[in-house]
């Protein structure tokens, strides 16, 4: 239907945390009677429990409504009173009066969703480029905020018209006029521009539903007509295999085709074709401008790449739709099955059978096999984020059924070494992989040398190879109340962050940005940033280079024996700080044995700090007459399933709590 | 009823009872007791005395042991003891205890031990008394709140003995905040020459919900370290032992033949019956527990039984648990064979975990070689450890 296209708006919300995005996206699609108000569940497009809990969205899914619109309407003569729906085959019916038409023309809004989180910033610029407006959402209570400049800047990178709402109007601490001051301090959007709503009472709903049609632009006509569709989306369905959303931008997808990822240069059969309204509604095609569901019998996620361009088998597209890169884990972490009770076997296979099925419908986390002497068989997971990982822990536990031991956190790291006939290995005879030219975040080494990727402090070759080691830096944006800036440089620059700028956000905050090493900010940063503006700040930040710095590696050793699962990267010059810091720590987690138990921190087997775990005395209650068994009892079952948790290491019970020792800087 | 869930022909042959009434509330104690601002001493006699005789029929006859605690029972009236008393030899079989193969101990308070109430006792079948001294330093009893003369126990002391109560035991506390290894020293010196042949030496606890614990929370004072703990303890065992009293229980202590069989019956896992609030029995793996208010159990009874709050019916894996937890805390151990038998009744690969954790800790020199699961000095001293290890592996 090329001529509908006119007619169609591609768009997204996108927000800070907690600034209403849902309730909007609810209000929305209640306002075109995509769902009744008894069918409005909370966040609606939010499909996991986990998300739902956690009150964010995870992945992007597309929603297809119709709405009238008259061009040129002054807001008192708009309305959404008229009932729509669709039948099996796409075709809308009005079913309000004679005249449908009399309400305007009719309008398809496919409302793309995005992920809320920094984390997911690839996700989210996927979902922006399958859009060619952005709705950004601030709370008028909270006003502008770190997410909601990071969000601002992806869209305005995808060149997308911006709507700037102010919402939540109807609270009493609202202050929509300094809100959108703000706005135009920050992001150069006039403030009269804002609109203001209230996605609870529905104020300027109406106003909103106009902006839509008559201020986003539609989508571009096509440029060629063989099939070009963007996948911006993919989820898994244990009974259909993988959906795949995508937004046509050149040429008609028909139920029956043949198809052929560009990227992945996989073919699939089209089975299936279809709106979601939110209920799926099964379409026959979808043509230019347009986005849809696609079920073609696709097995798992990995044979799908966000990003990649969908096109005919029979009658390719010559080019790929542009900017399809792969998701970067910037953040790795071990998982071991715990422990059992007996210390003996431990059930490596639950846990690879669970993050296998996990990799099912999250193809953004990676995973390879990994054995330490500490902790047995497990894997090194890579993740998008921090969040990621700990959405990632908690699914495999809850989902997969498994518990399991996590190790504390560490970023990526470029190696330079120099270059032989021979790959260069780590201690455990793995080959470590190159970064070579067009990865991202590549800057060439000297020459007569390789650029090596290493995820994992144990994974570093031996010292003497190593002539340079680079970290990930990003680029950090703080929003700040004015008078607690001092509080928050001080806290930025003790760790290795370079001051960019201070800007002026109002009265009462400032935008500063800085440059920061990722591993500075990816324990307790955010807690401690939160703290000091008595949660009142907030930060975002995007990893914009690797650069050199005189970084070690740190050896934690435990009653003689190094535990590479808690070695650390660390600056050269913080090196004491953090190990002092680390060994109190872990004096403080690892229970009294039956023995003395050293713990100590060294460089290149030089200790430079130690901390000694007495050997335990007593431990048995005083009392345990007739009244106190049953409790006397509870107590040590408790005791009992606590033990579970813990890894042995030589002779050493560690407890999981102590590998994330390493998250506690000593600040 | 929960008796009525353990087997027909179970019988009890112990017999505990609870009196709750208090001067004062000790800040460390965790035990069910008030302080009596109405005076509810003469009710709570008669409903103990309906609760006993509704409980008879499940003691044996005779009755081996009897023990009277709390609270402070030596608070109760002459005249209400007499009563008490009076009930006790009708209702069940004192002929035991009367020809002294059994045991009848009433706690005490040394400052409310009067001549009257001492004879009383004896003229009632009582054998032995526990006297509640926690410490002879006047420093370390006002840091436990605790504000008697500790000139009152050797006075009380003899008043029993003189009664003819012939057995005696004292209950020291060590650990409180400020002791010192001399000061635990001089405390059992005292106590081993008023002659008593029994001693009850308690590790200080912070329980949770009392007023010491909430004093330590406030720092008010600082605990015990526990390597001093661990010293005060082996210090005890040692002057003890020196001095014919050896070490039967992580804090009891007595001459040969001078144990508390009364509580021996609870580590044994015997059965007991309950008599007041509070109160906790166990007849043949049944466990349950009177309801704790005094006002709750005054008015409340089925056929004179007091009201239940917990229930644990017959299971026998809780109960090998149970007898594993209490029996690692006994100089006497545990008999190997008998607890490779109950456990292959459970699973059968439960023996074999069993015993390679019981090898574990002979390995590591904190259990004795030999037929019984017996741990050593420095076994003892992490009794807890070792329970959870055994009931560890007592689960598949």
């Amino acid at each position: 239907m090329p001529d509908s296209s006119p007619h169609i708006r591609n768009f997204s919300i996108i927000a800070h945390i907690d600034h209403g995005k849902s309730t909007l996206a609810d209000r929305l699609l209640q306002a075109t009677n995509a769902v009744s108000p008894r069918e409005a569940k909370e966040q609606i497009l939010d499909s996991m429990d986990l998300e739902r809990e956690r009150g964010i969205t995870i992945k992007a899914s597309a929603v297809t409504v119709w709405h009238r619109h008259k061009p040129g309407a002054k807001a008192d003569d708009l309305e959404t009173d008229y009932e729509a729906t669709s039948d099996e085959t796409g075709e809308h019916k009005v079913k309000k009066g004679e005249s449908a038409e009399a309400h305007g023309d009719l309008y398809m809004f496919n409302f793309i969703d995005t992920p809320g989180h920094v984390d997911f910033n690839y996700e989210v610029s996927r979902a922006l480029k399958a859009c060619e407006g952005a709705i950004l959402v601030v709370d008028s209570t909270q006003g502008v905020q770190a997410q909601t400049l990071v969000n601002a800047y992806l869209a305005v990178n995808e060149n997308l018209h911006i709507i700037p709402v102010i919402n939540k109007i109807d609270l009493p601490g609202a202050r929509p006029i300094d809100v959108a001051m703000e706005i135009e301090q920050t992001l150069g959007f006039k403030a009269e521009d804002c609109l203001l709503v209230s996605a609870k009472t529905g104020q300027g709903i109406p106003e909103l539903l106009a902006s839509i049609a008559e201020k986003f632009p539609p989508p571009r006509p096509p440029v060629t007509d063989a099939l070009r569709g963007l996948i911006f989306d993919a989820v898994y369905d244990d009974y259909r295999g993988v959906i795949v959303y995508t937004r046509i931008f050149d040429g008609t997808l028909k139920v029956g085709d043949k198809i052929r990822m560009m990227g992945t240069q996989r073919t699939f059969l089209v089975s299936d074709l279809g709106k979601m309204t939110p209920k799926p509604v099964r379409v026959k095609e979808l043509g230019p401008g347009e986005t849809g569901y696609v079920v073609a019998a696709i097995r798992t996620l990995k044979d799908v790449r966000i990003g990649d361009t969908v096109t005919h088998e029979h009658h390719p597209a010559a080019e790929a739709l542009p900017g399809y890169q792969p998701p970067r884990q910037m953040v790795f972490c071990d998982f071991y099955p715990s422990t059992k009770e007996d210390g003996e076997s431990s059930d490596f296979e639950d846990l690879r059978e669970a993050v296998e099925k996990l990799s099912l419908n999250d193809s953004s986390f990676t995973f390879q096999p990994v054995h330490s002497e500490a902790l047995g068989f497990g894997y090194r997971c890579g993740f998008l984020g921090l969040l990621h990982m700990d959405i990632i822990q908690e699914r495999l536990e809850r989902e997969g059924g498994v518990e399991v031991v996590q190790t504390a956190p560490t970023v990526s790291y470029q190696i330079v070494c120099r270059a032989g006939t021979d790959d260069i290995v780590s201690p455990s005879g793995q080959v470590l992989k190159k970064v070579i030219e067009g990865m991202p975040h590549y800057a060439p080494p000297p020459p007569g040398h390789v650029l090596l990727e290493v995820h994992n402090p144990a994974e570093l070759p031996n010292p003497s190879t190593i002539m340079e080691m680079r970290e990930p830096i990003c680029r950090l944006e703080l929003m700040i109340p004015k008078d607690k800036i001092g509080d928050i440089m001080k806290l930025v620059l003790d760790r290795r962050g370079q001051y960019k700028s201070q800007s002026f956000v109002s009265q009462t905050r400032d935008l500063l940005q800085f440059e920061i090493p990722l591993a500075e900010i990816i324990y307790d940063f955010f807690d401690k940033m939160k703290g000091l503006t008595s949660g009142y700040g907030t930060m975002d930040y995007e990893v914009i280079a690797y650069r050199p710095d005189n970084l070690v590696k740190m050896d934690i050793l435990v009653n003689g024996e190094p535990v590479e699962a808690l070695s650390v990267i660390v600056h050269r010059e913080k090196a004491e700080h953090r190990g002092r810091a680390l060994c109190a720590k872990l004096r403080e987690q690892i229970p009294r044995h039956q023995f003395e138990i050293p713990v100590q921190a060294a460089i290149g087997g030089k200790v430079i700090a130690r901390e000694t775990i007495k050997a335990y005395r007593k431990d048995v209650l005083a009392k345990c007459y007739g009244g106190d068994v049953s409790r006397k009892r509870k107590l040590l079952e408790k005791q009992k399933e606590g033990k579970k948790r813990m890894k042995n290491i030589g002779a050493v019970t560690i407890p999981q709590e102590a590998f994330m020792a390493v998250l506690d800087t000593g600040d | 009823m929960a008796l009525a869930a353990a087997p027909a022909h179970a019988r009890a042959g112990s017999l505990y009872l609870h009196v709750p009434f208090c001067f004062h509330k000790c800040h460390y104690c965790d035990f069910y007791s008030l302080v009596d601002t109405r005076d509810r001493q003469a009710p709570f006699v008669d409903r103990l005395i309906e609760e006993l005789a509704a409980l008879a029929p499940s003691a044996q006859r005779p009755l081996q042991t009897i023990f009277v605690g709390g609270g402070t029972p030596s608070l109760l009236r002459t005249d209400l003891w007499e009563r008490l008393l009076a009930a006790l030899d009708r209702w069940y079989d004192l002929a035991s205890i009367r020809a002294g193969s059994g045991e009848f101990t009433v706690e005490c308070n040394p400052e409310t031990v009067t001549p009257d109430l001492t004879a009383t006792l004896r003229a009632g079948g009582v054998t032995r008394v526990s006297m509640g001294a926690q410490s002879f330093n006047r420093t370390h009893l006002k840091a436990l709140e605790r504000w008697h003369d500790p000139d009152n126990v050797p006075r009380a002391l003899t008043l029993a003995r003189d009664a003819g109560i012939s057995r005696a035991s004292i209950d020291l506390i060590f650990a409180i905040p400020g002791q010192s290894l001399a000061d635990v020293e001089q405390d059992l010196d005292t106590a081993l020459r008023l002659g008593v042949t029994h001693l009850s030496c308690y590790a200080l606890t912070y329980e949770p919900h009392t007023a010491m614990t909430a004093r330590l929370t406030r720092g008010e004072f600082q605990r015990a370290d526990e390597d001093l703990e661990a010293d005060m303890f082996l210090l005890i065992r040692e002057r003890l032992a020196a001095a014919g009293l050896s070490a039967y229980e992580v804090s009891n202590f007595a001459r040969p033949g001078e144990e508390c069989r009364h509580n021996l019956a609870y580590w044994r896992q015997d059965s007991w019956l309950a008599a007041g609030p509070s109160a906790s029995g166990h007849l043949a793996g049944v466990r349950w527990k009177n309801a704790p208010r005094l006002d709750d159990y005054l008015a409340s009874s089925t056929d004179g039984f007091a009201p239940i709050v917990e229930f644990e019916p017959l299971d026998p894996r809780r109960a090998l648990a149970e007898r594993l937890m209490t029996g690692l805390r006994l100089r006497e151990g545990l008999d190997e064979a008998d607890m490779l038998d109950q456990a292959a009744r459970l699973d059968h690969a439960a023996p074999a975990r069993l015993r390679a954790c019981a090898e574990r800790h002979r390995r590591a020199g904190l259990m004795h070689p030999g037929p019984r699961w017996a741990l050593t000095d420095s076994g003892i001293l992490i009794a807890d450890r070792a329970a959870v290890e055994f009931l560890a592996a007592l689960s598949p």
